[in-house]
Order: C-alpha cells, then sequence, then structure tokens
C-alpha cells in the first residue's frame, strides 16, 4: 500500500485584483474581483514506503505548493491525499507525527536558544523515549558532524550549520516520511555532502520515505531512484532516472585524445562536434553505434593515446525536455 | 504519556513551549518588568480620570464612584485574563504574512496554543495586576453583601467578560488568514470596549444599551455588574440577559474559535 497518495489533486490561489483609479484602496477592500492562479492542476501520483523521490520542476512549478499540501500547512482546492493513513489537512496534529519537514528557506529551530535546546523541546514535543532520543542524538551529531556548534543559539549559526541542526531536528522523533524542500540550496560542497551522506544512509537504514525538491542535479544523481517531473502544476515525467536520460539524451560523448593534430575525423556512426589540439569529442547513439565498435573504428584509422565517455548531465537532460515542451 | 490531541496534551505542551519562550526572552527581562509597569499605569490613569469627573458631579447615573470602581475592577480583570494568554494573537498578520505560521500547522500541537506560547510579552500583566487591585478595593467598598452565591457569580463574570472580549479578538484575527490585516480592525474593537465598557450603560440611554449589548460590550462588566449591585432594574434590557452574561461569553467564544479554525484553511504560506 503505497504510504503518500494524491489524485487529482488541485491548489488555486486568490487574490483581489487592485483596482486603480479613485479611492481605488476602498474599492480594493470591497472587490469580489478575483484573480485565480493554478499552482497544482491535477497531479495524482502515489510513493511506496522506502522510496526515495525527486520532486523536480522550474520555479513556480508547483513543487513546493505540493510540499505544503502534504504536509498539512495548505489545503487542497479539490483532489484527493492520503499520508500514512491521514488526511494532512484535516489531522494536523496526527500527521506531525508521521513526518519531518525541512525548508531549507526557513528554520524550524528556535532562533534564540541554542541548538541542544531545540532538540530537547523537540524531543518532548513529540514524547520520545529517552533511549531512543539519546541514541538518535549521539548518532545525528556523530553523521553531520555537530559536536562544535551545539550550545551556540541558531541564530548565529553559518546556513550549513543550520541546515544539519533542521535535518537532525525533523528526524529525532523518527517519522516515517522526511520532506525536504531545497535542503541544500546556498550550501558549500563539504555541507551538501554531509546532507546527501545523511539522507541516503536514513533513507538506507531506517527506511525512511523521502520526497525531495531542489535545483541542484548532483541531490538528485546522487540520491533519487525515481524523478516526478512537474511543470505548470501538472505531471510531466514520473518514473526511474535512467530511462528519463536514454530518451531525452540518447547520446555519448566519445572524447579520444589523438597522437597527430587532427580537424575531423571521418567515422561511421559518430559526429565530430569539436577539436582541439588533437583532443576530439565525438557524439554518438551507443544503440546504434556500441561504443567498442566506434573505438576499435577510430584506432583503427588514427593513433589514440587517450579516451573517455561522458555521460549527459541530468540538468542538460530536463533542460532538453522543457525546451521540447515549451516548442510544441 | 498523555492521550493526544487531549487538553490535557495541549497544556503540556503549552508548557514546553512557554518554557522555550521563557529562556529565548530571559535576556531582556528588565524590560519585560518595565512593559509590565507602564501597562498598569496605562489602566490607572484611565481610573483616575473617571474618578476625577464623579468626584466633580457626585455620580454617574445614580452610580457612586465605588459602584463604578467594581465594573471598571470587573473590566479591565476580565480584559487581563483574556489579554495575558492570547496576548500573542497580535502578531497572526505578522506571521501569515511571513509565512511563519508554517512551522505551527506542522507540529502536533494546536496552533492557536503554539501561537499563544510563541514569545513573552508581559505588558498585559500589568493590566490583569492593576484590574485585580481595583477589583479587591472595590469590592471591600461597595454595599454588597459578599455571599458564596455572588462570589461565584463573580467568578463566572469575569471567565464569562474575559471570553466575550478575548473570542471577538480571535474570531477578528482569524480574518488575517484571507485578508492578511486585520490588525486596524482589532485595534477599533478593542477601543470600542474600553471606551464604552468602563462605564454603566445607563449613560447611553436605551437604545445604547441595546447596541453595547449586541456589540456584546455591555455582558463583559456593565451587566454582571449590575447584577451583584442589585441595579438589575435599571436595565434597559431584559434582566435574564443580566443574568446569563457568563453563558453569553462561552458562546462567543467557541463561535469564535469554530471560524478561527475555518479560516487556517485559507491560509496561503508565503513563497511558491
Amino acid at each position: 500500500m503505497p504510504l503518500i497518495e494524491t489524485a487529482a489533486l488541485v491548489k488555486e490561489f486568490k487574490r483581489v485584483r487592485r483596482k486603480e483609479g479613485a479611492f481605488a484602496g476602498v474599492r480594493t477592500l470591497f472587490s469580489r474581483d478575483f484573480e485565480t492562479t493554478r499552482a497544482v492542476d491535477d497531479i495524482s501520483f502515489a510513493v511506496e514506503p522506502g522510496e526515495l523521490v525527486g520532486y523536480l520542476g522550474p520555479n513556480g512549478a508547483g513543487k513546493s505548493t505540493t510540499i505544503k499540501m502534504l504536509t498539512g500547512i495548505l489545503t487542497p482546492t479539490s483532489g484527493h491525499l492520503d499520508v500514512a493513513g491521514v488526511t494532512p489537512w484535516r489531522q494536523r496534529e496526527r500527521n506531525a507525527r508521521n513526518i519531518g519537514v525541512v525548508f531549507g528557506q526557513r528554520s524550524q529551530l528556535w532562533w534564540d536558544l541554542p541548538l541542544i535546546d531545540s532538540f530537547r523541546m523537540i524531543g518532548r514535543l513529540y514524547e520520545v523515549p529517552k533511549d531512543r532520543y539519546r541514541a538518535n542524538l549521539d548518532r545525528f551529531v556523530d553523521i553531520l558532524g555537530m559536536g562544535s556548534f551545539m550550545d551556540t543559539p541558531v541564530r548565529q549559526l553559518s546556513l550549513g550549520q543550520r541546515m544539519r541542526g533542521d535535518l537532525a531536528a525533523a528526524m529525532l522523533y523518527e517519522p516515517k516520511i522526511l520532506y525536504l524542500d531545497e535542503p541544500t540550496v546556498g550550501l558549500d560542497v563539504i555541507a551538501k555532502e554531509r546532507i546527501r551522506e545523511f539522507v541516503a544512509e536514513l533513507n538506507r537504514d531506517t527506511g525512511t520515505t523521502v520526497l525531495l525538491t531542489t535545483h541542484d542535479m548532483d541531490d538528485v544523481e546522487r540520491l533519487c531512484r525515481r524523478l516526478i517531473l512537474i511543470d505548470h502544476g501538472k505531471v510531466l515525467y514520473d518514473g526511474p532516472v535512467a530511462p528519463l536520460k536514454e530518451h531525452y539524451a540518447p547520446h555519448r560523448e566519445l572524447v579520444v585524445q589523438l597522437a597527430a593534430e587532427t580537424d575531423v575525423v571521418d567515422i561511421d556512426g559518430a559526429e565530430t562536434v569539436k577539436a582541439e589540439g588533437g583532443r576530439v569529442w565525438l557524439s554518438f547513439d551507443p544503440r546504434e553505434t556500441p561504443a567498442a565498435r566506434l573505438i576499435a573504428a577510430v584506432s583503427a584509422k588514427y593513433e589514440i593515446t587517450d579516451l573517455s565517455i561522458t555521460e549527459p548531465d541530468l540538468e542538460g537532460v530536463i533542460r532538453r525536455m522543457y525546451l521540447e515542451r515549451e516548442s510544441r | 504519556m498523555t492521550v493526544r490531541g487531549s487538553i490535557a496534551w495541549q497544556l503540556k505542551a503549552a508548557g514546553i513551549l512557554f518554557g522555550g519562550a521563557l529562556r529565548g526572552t530571559a535576556q531582556y527581562r528588565a524590560n519585560l518588568f518595565l512593559t509590565m509597569a507602564a501597562g498598569a499605569l496605562f489602566q490607572t490613569t484611565g481610573f483616575l480620570a473617571l474618578w476625577v469627573m464623579l468626584a466633580r458631579f457626585g455620580d454617574i447615573a445614580g452610580w457612586t464612584i465605588t459602584d463604578v470602581a467594581l465594573l471598571y475592577g470587573i473590566r479591565l480583570t476580565a480584559h487581563g485574563v483574556w489579554a495575558v494568554p492570547f496576548n500573542q494573537l497580535m502578531d497572526v498578520e505578522h506571521f501569515v504574512r511571513e509565512g511563519t505560521f508554517d512551522r505551527f500547522l506542522v507540529r502536533p500541537v494546536n496552533p492557536l496554543v503554539q501561537l499563544m506560547t510563541s514569545r513573552v510579552r508581559l505588558n498585559t500583566l500589568g493590566d490583569l495586576v492593576a484590574g485585580l487591585v481595583m477589583l479587591g478595593v472595590a469590592m471591600s467598598h461597595v454595599d454588597v453583601d459578599w455571599t458564596f452565591g455572588k462570589l461565584a457569580f463573580l467568578l463566572a463574570a469575569l471567565l464569562g467578560g474575559a471570553m466575550v472580549e478575548g473570542g471577538i479578538q480571535l474570531g477578528l484575527s482569524a480574518i488575517a488568514f484571507r485578508t492578511l490585516g486585520s490588525a486596524q480592525v482589532r485595534f477599533t474593537v478593542d477601543s470600542v470596549f474600553n471606551l464604552y465598557g468602563n462605564y454603566p450603560g445607563s449613560v447611553f440611554g436605551r437604545a445604547g444599551q441595546w447596541a453595547l449589548t449586541i456589540l456584546p460590550v455591555a455582558f463583559v462588566a456593565y451587566l454582571p455588574t449590575a447584577v451583584l449591585l442589585g441595579r438589575t432594574g435599571e436595565l434597559g434590557v431584559p434582566r435574564i440577559l443580566a443574568y446569563l452574561s457568563p453563558l453569553v461569553g462561552a458562546a462567543v467564544f467557541a463561535i469564535a474559535y469554530a471560524f478561527w479554525r475555518r479560516q487556517i484553511r485559507h491560509y496561503q504560506g508565503a513563497g511558491s
């Protein structure tokens, strides 16, 4: 049975249209003239326990709005929503015990208190048994490297430290589901890596189900097996990462370093993309020209001193996908 | 472990959250007491102005200085009883506009309880202290035999009055989820309560009394004080309403709370 289930989920935002001219303010106040935007437009998906899903899309696609409905912050305009057997907006307090939430932009910690105080309060609010609390906290401090700033007030923490604190706070009570909304935004490489490791380990060892929104494709490549891509509030793609790459970016690049400087390498089934001081970039489709055959063909004609094959990155794939959609 | 979602749990959670807020503001302690003293002073000057007026004219619509002091004390104490715990309602727009109300909706505690315990502000404690002092002094001077029944009615009336004013402020605060701004409306209503709640309703004539009863400012102090002083004969509204005033508070608050819960559904958050 799926842990998270949405069906035909819709969220509309109503905004009063501003009046212009005389008494604009007063007329706006009594206006019945609304402007409606559909941030989420008929979204359906199901997530099984233990999955780690990337929920992706450009800015304003409806990612955060979906997450806010799943967490119980927003009430859907229509559609069905079930998270661990609970309707989030109807049974917020029950839902809250099942989920951990981390918003990259906004901390859930107590601003004026030392980090350890926030953890203690979370432990008491979620009634975590003492031994579980101790064990979890020790483990998190260790994996996330928080030992040096446990007694620092949250407002004095760096962004990377604060994010680690937020992540630990969200997992102290062992929720079934973890929602991560842009958890690595603005962080340096080391902090990003720490957070990714933590999420991967939680998912692997404790079977925590994770739904992740991010703009960082490295997060996705490192963590997600499944992607849900959305745009304009609708699902564009829902499935594993590999077929998406195959469909939208079937080409690989073979980079060869040749002993002699050559401008164009003339081989069937491959196209020269670039040539520079003996280094040549060849684009090919492995379904038509297997890599081994291509390498053999090149080495038969030229002397190769070095070579490598690069896969297209996910970012390029997604960019291509959205471009294709726009032009349609 | 307490039963989840129960009132006992909400109280326990309130204790945890308020403890955190208290530790967070410990450094501003001097400031806290200063604002509290300022609150008490402000409310006392209000009564002093009234006292000067009474000293000049002897009585207001047949109410002596001590009668009015009782009314004033009941009004102020009731105000303090709601304003001390619900002071943070003032901040609801701020939380809604900034989108920080989010955090109240993803924790296993009633959002209203979390709002109330989000910060420590003691200025209204001054109102409560001033109210209790005035009430105590007035009680010892008015010509009332304080039987058990009368004391019980007084207690019920104070809670009822607190719930009338608190309920109205809660209901108005809930508008913030839709329009983002309710401070001006709440400020105006607070002024009405302050301005008209401190006088015997009879000075406003029959129509005025009806207006204040419907508003329902009169239920906070005027009607219950009339019962305590045995002045229900002079009321411009049916006597039964005066005796029912504690129940009116409970009804107003229950309706306001239901309204608040419904309005939370219109919360839109901030950002995308």
